[in-house]
């Protein structure tokens, strides 16, 4: 292994590492708000990266380039849809949700779901759901870093896991969201620059895109269509479909995702925050892809296509350059771990251990309690991602397909439909829970011609609207959720009336929504 | 287009540039939340 590479990848765990330590300086572990969210101060461009670079996984650097390498340009189908995932989510929900949140005083997205849907049930099935989908997700991306770490480093899997579980472990404990927040926002640039190298050197190598389009065709036309390798998806509109949406839409259902908009340092935000998201995801989302559809004549006979942009890198580059994109690669992988285990831990903490199990806690045992359950996450995952490496991008497709189909529609007509009531939210994220999961299970999607992402999307929305519609007269919105409703719609600075007196302390707050609850049952 | 099919040129390129509209037109009929920006706010 080459020294330069070990530099790069040093220098690059050193600034992660300082990053954490400055959050941690800047009082980002001092109160529950400030751990959770960063105290909402984080600006438009840090908004845009770190939605863009928790998003996007250790999945694009190798899952992306393994579908360019087997189905050419087919795979494009996934990057179209996702170049628009950062501005329609901040376009759709952004602004509305940040603002909700915080006069609800909400400071996780399963949070947020009771209390716009108020009830006990709500926060259960949301918090139990997310906690272990994106446990699996974290697991995922833990065993993508050590193999990730031990193919570039030569060290043995288990110290290869250990490091890159740790390095994370040790910025999100100490910083919290600010933490990962700046962290992703270094870790987007060091992505973009790495596989910008990468598109550029390949494009040299074959002589540029037209001429490396007519080696494709001479190898096998079709890999030059948009139905994939021997037309295998011609005519398949369903599982297009799934393919356009699953990084579109589905991000708006991603729990880990839109906390992103409830830490924004204002609603407006948002707005900057789209364009940012578009610049960077332009340059992005389709440089893997095409760089897995060039390796095709770089390297043919590719052993392992999700191997493809590493295998790459390490033919076309030299070796400073090698350990810039092994470093980008890692924190591809890094950007969505840390956001994965904070978020698992802050829900494990706040939504179960203590809106369930004891809501007289203080804060500054929350934050205590939520910095014990990101390690205890953490160790868990490095046990497990040791014990038995699973197939890590079957997990990733789905975790975010049933993260997608539960939870989109609660999420977009929690801001958008004032009869979204919660029997509504309820059955929706059931249902679209439930579809995603047996359609993924039992392999429906090949008979079907269905993804899993389309189905479970279109059943979670129906059954939001039906079972929303036939209950409105038992189950009505609340008058006081209406009313903050038409004070998001408005564009305007929040009333101090609407703001939650409590924002932030969970000890009061869960005994004002008891309170809440216990009077509306009376 | 670049040795490209319509169809999967199309594909390539349109949709990125239906996203840069989709921006420019969001900035658009964005622009009066700039009354809701505080001095102070963020990073």
């Amino acid at each position: 292994m080459s020294s330069t590479v070990i530099v790069f990848l040093l220098l690059y765990y050193v600034v992660v590492l300082g990053i954490g330590y400055w959050a941690m300086r800047r009082g980002a572990g001092e109160d529950l708000e400030g751990f959770l969210l960063g105290g909402r101060k984080v600006g438009p461009m840090a908004t845009a990266l770190t939605l863009q670079s928790t998003s996007m996984s250790g999945y694009m650097f190798l899952g992306a380039g393994g579908l360019g390498y087997l189905q050419g340009y087919w795979a494009m189908w996934f990057a179209a849809g996702d170049i628009g995932g950062g501005v329609l989510n901040l376009s759709i929900i952004g602004r509305r949700m940040r603002k909700l949140s915080q006069m609800m005083g909400a400071l996780t997205s399963i949070e947020y779901l009771e209390k716009r849907y108020p009830s006990a049930a709500v926060r259960l099935f949301a918090g139990i759901l997310t906690v272990f989908l994106l446990g699996f997700y974290v697991l995922a991306q833990l065993i993508a870093g050590g193999k990730g770490m031990a193919l570039v480093t030569g060290i043995p899997y288990p110290l290869a896991l250990a490091i890159a579980v740790g390095i994370v472990l040790v910025y999100t404990f100490m910083g919290g969201y600010l933490a990962v927040a700046y962290t992703d926002f270094f870790q987007s640039i060091i992505m973009l620059v790495g596989v910008m190298w990468i598109v550029i050197a390949s494009l040299s190598e074959l002589g540029g895109l037209t001429a490396a389009n007519d080696a494709i065709a001479a190898v096998d036309p079709t890999l030059l269509s948009v139905w994939g390798r021997d037309l295998g998806f011609q005519g398949q509109w369903g599982v297009v479909a799934g393919a356009l949406l699953i990084f579109s839409i589905g991000y708006m259902g991603w729990p880990h995702v839109v906390t992103r908009h409830m830490a924004m340092s204002q609603p407006a935000t948002a707005r900057k925050a789209g364009v940012y998201a578009t610049v960077w995801n332009l340059f992005f989302v389709p440089a893997p892809y095409l760089v897995g559809i060039l390796a095709i004549l770089i390297l043919p006979g590719l052993e392992d296509p999700e191997m493809a942009i590493f295998e790459v890198a390490g033919l076309l580059l030299p070796a400073a350059v090698t350990g810039l994109v092994m470093a980008a690669i890692m924190a591809a992988i890094m950007s969505t771990a840390d956001s994965l285990l904070l978020q698992t831990g802050s829900i494990a903490s706040r939504d179960l251990y203590e809106r369930f199990i004891n809501p007289q806690a203080s804060e500054k045992q929350m934050v205590l309690v939520s910095r014990a359950l990101v390690l205890v996450i953490a160790v868990i995952g490095y046990l497990v991602a040791l014990i038995e490496p699973p197939s890590v991008f079957g997990i990733v497709i789905f975790a975010t397909s049933v993260l997608g189909s539960a939870f989109l529609p609660a999420y977009v007509c929690a801001v958008w439909w004032r009869k979204a009531n919660t029997p509504g939210a309820l059955a929706s994220m059931i249902v679209g829970a439930s579809v995603a999961f047996l359609w993924e299970y039992l392999g429906l999607a090949a008979s079907t011609q269905l993804a899993p992402m389309l189905t479970g999307v279109v059943s979670s929305t129906v059954a939001m609207i039906a079972v929303s519609l036939l209950t409105a007269k038992i189950a009505p919105v609340p008058a006081d959720i209406l009313q903050i409703m038409d004070e998001a719609a408005r564009v305007g600075p929040i009333p101090p009336q609407l703001l939650a007196a409590s924002d932030g302390a969970m000890g009061s707050e869960a005994a004002a929504i008891d309170i809440a609850l216990s009077k509306r049952r009376d | 287009m670049f040795g490209l099919p319509v169809e999967t040129a199309l594909l390539v390129f349109a949709f990125p540039v239906f996203w840069v509209l989709y921006t420019i037109v969001f900035l658009f009929v964005s622009r009066h939340w700039k009354r809701e920006e505080r001095e102070d706010g963020g990073t």
